[in-house]
């Protein structure tokens, strides 16, 4: 027993004592004789200020946010009551954002690689030196090969302004993930087809029935867009969801279809035939705005329920029943355009039956059907016009090569990294990266890391230490989404059926980016300066940046402050009046069904279904999705939303796992069909809510850059995995859905049986 | 009144926000939760295949477990009633239940950081907080208050606010007019067993398949410690009490803690 006890010290001891705590360490602190008082949280509300204008870079949806903070430090986020668009809600992500600003793995200072490309040893330079290094590199990369020696690979908002100046230098090919892995297919097959991008503008709130197919809302949440969905099902709208795993839209479905993976087309193309079949698709519609309808006709005639049931696997029953759902409820029907669309290499065709049956259902500008949401618009920031010795547009790869007709905007990257590889048809030997995690995102890693040995200078630009840093020369520090200005962010009221409004709102910062993060427009300029382009710098500032692209609008930043960081006027509706006609900005003025382009460059011109690769004996489909608390692999060092989700759960079927002897939590790595196995582990989830030909993991996980501290190795990167691609001829993008895994645990490799 | 709060399993897409922005309001500890969203299947349930999400927090009982249990000094403590004015005076310990809005609230001040509380909830609703440490203790139990500072100000519980899905209403469940007690009578309940009838007052509400899913959560025994933890408060407050009242401290202190060890080692 301790002495020294004071009465009171040791009626508490005799309480704890009770309570199980070491005495030893009560005695001690005890005896220190400073009163500590517990430090009790008062609530984001107190002694805080409301700091607005805030646009959330979480992900991509971009809700309007604003901030509480205390001191100089923010406390909380939260959705902008002002908001006609996610009010005061925000996502796990969104919420995260705090997290994000004061991650103590953040980089702070401007940095050299005094290591090795992948192996880095980081010294902390000077802004001064380090933009110097910049300009003299990229300078002789210039000098020797041309403006076309330089590609640049770029992601989000804060690219926006780099992007304007690197097209000032003449760089021909740039590439953005959110196309080349993403939505590239649904952008170009649908303005192929229909004549505009549908973006996600579908009207599921005044929906009688959606058709969603691989499409995972719930588990990717866009804000607004998981609202559209809620309120349909609330109106009581019947969804389907066409996916090979219990989703969780399939939870809330009306009817499941569990397709086998990569016969999604052949769906489509049976339920359009069913539709031809009994005469019940849409004829007004499709009669007097399609092109090709006879045609379409004809070309889908073999998809038979009996056959269609056979190659998606699925009762022949159920193609009668969605059919005859959708068409009984057409025109105000919802087929969901789809958002990541670069699953087997055989997408483009996908999504153009995607549109053709939405066609069929006459699904477009009506209460239920793709809409043309009218938004206010912004301006851009150009740099001066120079003419370049190479036009750059000629030299962009694709264009040079003459392949990829469809192609979204940029260059294809594997196209442009095969050249990094070969210096064919002509060298590329330096890149800059801007807020994106190529690593990550561009499959078959072994190619990418090649590529990255064979540059003469690499220049990266990110918030965190995410893994393509590892391959910096130089590493730019850059203010997070809540520190600077740049985004302009237009939209309407979320949904479409309620009195029609349009905002407008831009990003301003709600605190200081702290240690030496610096913005994009303060970057490019100095960069600009030290190449001899100081005289044609289009904006001082990032405020003049903005308040430029506010210009057309007669918005200032100012006058958006003293609007709480939202303009709102009134909007226009979104769906026909009577008697008004839609137009398509096709080459005929009609919807497409037959496509006279496509058929001229070659390819498919009705909507054709291609097979894809059966899993060989031993191995399943790997197929990969969202996790609803990530944001692909930007999220991963995010300490609360690693607490809420800290690893991707390999999801296999309950009765395969229970003959491999798997039980859930069960740790697990994973090998591919060459050999290549993950170099980090996950837990297995077993489930009868997965077919048993594919297994699914979420994208994002497994972070290679020990620097990020929190998200180091937490689960499986689906990505390494990726070590076969099929790329598309019609837009140069990879199908990705075509690796097939098994399961390694402890060092033993399982077969998964079919 | 007794305020409760509902959780529509059929609006919920489980995204997390709920446990989040509750993190970020009271600055909750990552080692911890006052607001949690467990994921559920895809699992097979009497009404057909079913996933859905546990969204958890206190539920600030009817009969709570963790009150009873408290070891710390009680004080006299006077309650008011925010909309009459009318007040009431009772002997609490550092943890009680409000007589007039029914949440089950923690002084922290005079919270020993014992965790006697957090063993005897059947939900795992509480922790101790070691950032709240002061010279009386190594931190100091912390659960959701339903948000009650802020509904003082006029605002939403945080999660309520942040719901994208609207899928969590907040209320009065005494009041048969108010949106949670519709969803009552349309058949919410709370997570309960044949072993566990405490009275939660969060409830959730969803079809058949997700409610078959979600009960699988529902605690089905009163946590062990529970009876153990209460008898040593029934036996440490009137000790105290008396070991004040004679200033025989010292005496009755080491007795107790000699008793109090062994009956731990038992």
């Amino acid at each position: 027993m301790a002495i020294n006890l004071t009465r009171r010290n040791f009626l508490k001891t005799a309480s704890i004592a009770a309570a199980g705590i070491p005495l030893s360490k009560v005695v001690a602190k005890a005896e220190t004789g400073i009163a500590k008082a517990p430090l009790i949280p008062p609530g984001s509300f107190k002694d805080t200020k409301t700091v607005t204008g805030g646009i959330c870079e979480m992900c991509f949806w971009r809700c309007q946010l604003v901030g509480k903070v205390r001191g100089d430090r923010l406390v909380k986020l939260e959705g902008n009551p002002k908001s006609i668009d996610n009010g005061q809600n925000l996502c796990a992500r969104g919420n995260s954002g705090i997290k994000l600003v004061y991650d103590p793995d953040r980089l702070k200072y401007p940095m050299k690689n005094i290591g090795k490309r992948g192996a880095p040893k980081w010294q902390k330079i000077s802004w001064d030196e380090a933009l110097n290094i910049c300009a003299d590199k990229l300078q002789a990369t210039i000098d020797k090969y041309g403006p076309k020696g330089i590609a640049v690979w770029y992601h989000g908002a804060s690219s926006h302004y780099p992007n304007a100046y690197f097209d000032y230098l003449g760089v021909p090919n740039k590439y953005e993930p959110a196309f080349y892995q993403c939505r590239g297919q649904t952008a170009m097959a649908m303005m192929q087809t229909l004549g505009f991008v549908t973006n996600e503008d579908v009207d599921m709130p005044n929906s009688k029935a959606m058709l969603l197919v691989g499409c995972h809302i719930g588990e990717n949440i866009h804000l607004s867009h998981v609202k559209n969905f809620l309120k349909g099902l609330e109106n009581g709208s019947k969804v389907v969801v066409v996916d090979p795993r219990f989703s969780a839209a399939a939870a809330k479905a009306h009817i499941w279809v569990q397709i086998k993976p990569g016969t999604d087309t052949a769906f489509l193309l049976g339920l359009m035939n069913y539709m031809f079949d009994k005469g019940i698709y849409n004829k007004p519609f499709a009669e007097k705005y399609c092109l090709g309808l006879n045609r379409l006709k004809k070309h889908v005639a073999e998809w038979t329920i009996e056959k269609t049931a056979t190659e998606c696997d699925i009762p022949a029953k159920q193609i009668v029943e969605v059919a005859e759902l959708l068409a009984k409820n057409a025109p105000n029907v919802s087929i969901h355009p789809g958002r990541h669309a670069a699953w087997y290499g055989n997408d483009f065709q996908r999504v153009r039956a995607n549109a053709c049956l939405t066609a069929l259902l006459g699904a477009m500008d009506c209460p239920g059907g793709i809409v043309r949401i009218k938004r206010m618009s912004s301006g851009h920031v150009h740099w001066p016009e120079v003419d370049h010795k190479e036009d750059p547009e000629e030299m962009a790869l694709a264009e040079y090569e003459e392949k990829y007709p469809f192609r979204p905007p940029g260059t294809p990257p594997e196209l442009m990294r095969d050249t990094m590889i070969s210096g064919k048809p002509y060298p590329i030997k330096s890149l800059i990266v801007w807020g994106t995690n190529s690593i990550k995102t561009m499959p078959r890693q072994e190619r990418t890391e090649k590529a990255l040995a064979n540059m003469d200078f690499i220049l990266v630009t990110d918030v965190t230490p995410t893994d393509i840093t590892m391959w910096a020369d130089i590493l730019l520090p850059e203010a997070s989404y809540l520190e600077r200005y740049d985004h302009i962010e237009k939209g309407t009221q979320w949904n479409q059926g309620d009195k029609p409004q349009q905002f407008l709102s831009a990003r301003m910062p709600l605190i200081d980016p702290m240690f030496e993060r610096k913005d994009p427009v303060w970057m490019i300029n100095e960069l600009a300066r030290r190449m001899g382009h100081g005289k044609d710098i289009p904006v001082k500032n990032q405020e003049e940046f903005v308040n430029h692209l506010l210009k057309e609008t007669g918005l200032t930043i100012a006058k958006l402050r003293k609007l709480d960081g939202i303009y709102i006027q009134p909007g226009e509706s979104p769906y026909l009046k009577k008697g008004e006609e839609p137009v398509f900005e096709t080459d005929s003025g009609k919807i497409e069904l037959y496509s006279e382009a496509m058929e001229d460059e070659d390819f498919p011109p009705l909507p054709t279904y291609t097979k894809t690769a059966e899993p060989p004996k031993g191995f399943a489909r790997m197929i990969y999705g969202r996790s609803p608390v990530h944001t692909f692999n930007r999220t991963a060092n995010n300490a609360w939303l690693v607490r809420e989700i800290p690893e991707n759960p390999l999801w296999i079927n309950d009765e395969s796992a229970k003959k491999m002897g798997l039980k859930d939590g069960d740790r697990v790595f994973l090998e591919n069909q060459d050999g290549k196995k993950s170099v980090s582990s996950t837990v297995v989830k077993t489930t009868p809510g997965i077919r048993k030909d594919c297994v699914f993991i979420a994208h994002g996980f497994g972070t290679f850059n020990p620097a990020m501290t929190v998200g180091y190795h937490k689960g499986i990167d689906d990505n390494e995995l990726n070590t076969k691609i099929n790329r598309e001829g019609e837009t140069g993008i990879s199908g990705m859905r075509i690796n097939f895994v098994r399961v390694v645990k402890d060092g033993k490799v399982i077969d998964i049986p079919a | 009144m007794q305020y409760g709060m509902i959780i529509n399993l059929d609006r919920c897409v489980g995204c997390h926000a709920c446990a989040v922005a509750c993190r970020a309001e009271w600055e909750v500890p990552v080692e911890f939760a006052r607001n949690w969203v467990h994921r559920l299947g895809p699992a097979n349930t009497p009404h057909g295949l079913a996933a859905t999400y546990y969204p958890g927090l206190c539920n600030h009982c009817t009969h709570p477990a963790c009150v009873e249990v408290c070891p710390a000094d009680t004080e006299m403590v006077t309650f008011k009633d925010a909309k009459s004015g009318k007040t009431k005076t009772m002997e609490v310990a550092a943890t009680w239940k409000d007589p007039f809005n029914g949440t089950v609230q923690i002084d922290k001040k005079r919270c020993i950081g014992c965790g006697a509380c957090v063993d005897a909830c059947p939900y795992g609703a509480r922790y101790v907080n070691p950032d709240l440490a002061d010279d009386d203790s190594d931190g100091k139990a912390d659960k959701c208050t339903y948000c009650m500072p802020r509904v003082e100000a006029g605002l939403q519980p945080a999660c309520v606010q942040t719901c994208l899905a609207e899928a969590r209403i907040f209320g009065d469940l005494d009041d048969p007019d108010s949106e949670v007690s519709k969803y009552v009578k349309k058949g919410a309940v709370g997570l309960t067993s044949k072993n566990v009838q405490i009275g939660p007052n969060s409830r959730y509400f969803g079809n058949k398949k997700d409610m078959a899913l979600l009960m699988t959560q529902a605690p089905q025994e009163m946590p062990e410690a529970n009876s153990r933890r209460a008898m040593l408060a029934g036996l440490i407050k009137p000790a105290r009490h008396q070991a004040k009242s004679l200033a025989l401290a010292g005496i009755a202190g080491t007795l107790l803690v000699k008793s109090i060890q062994e009956k731990e080692k038992e």
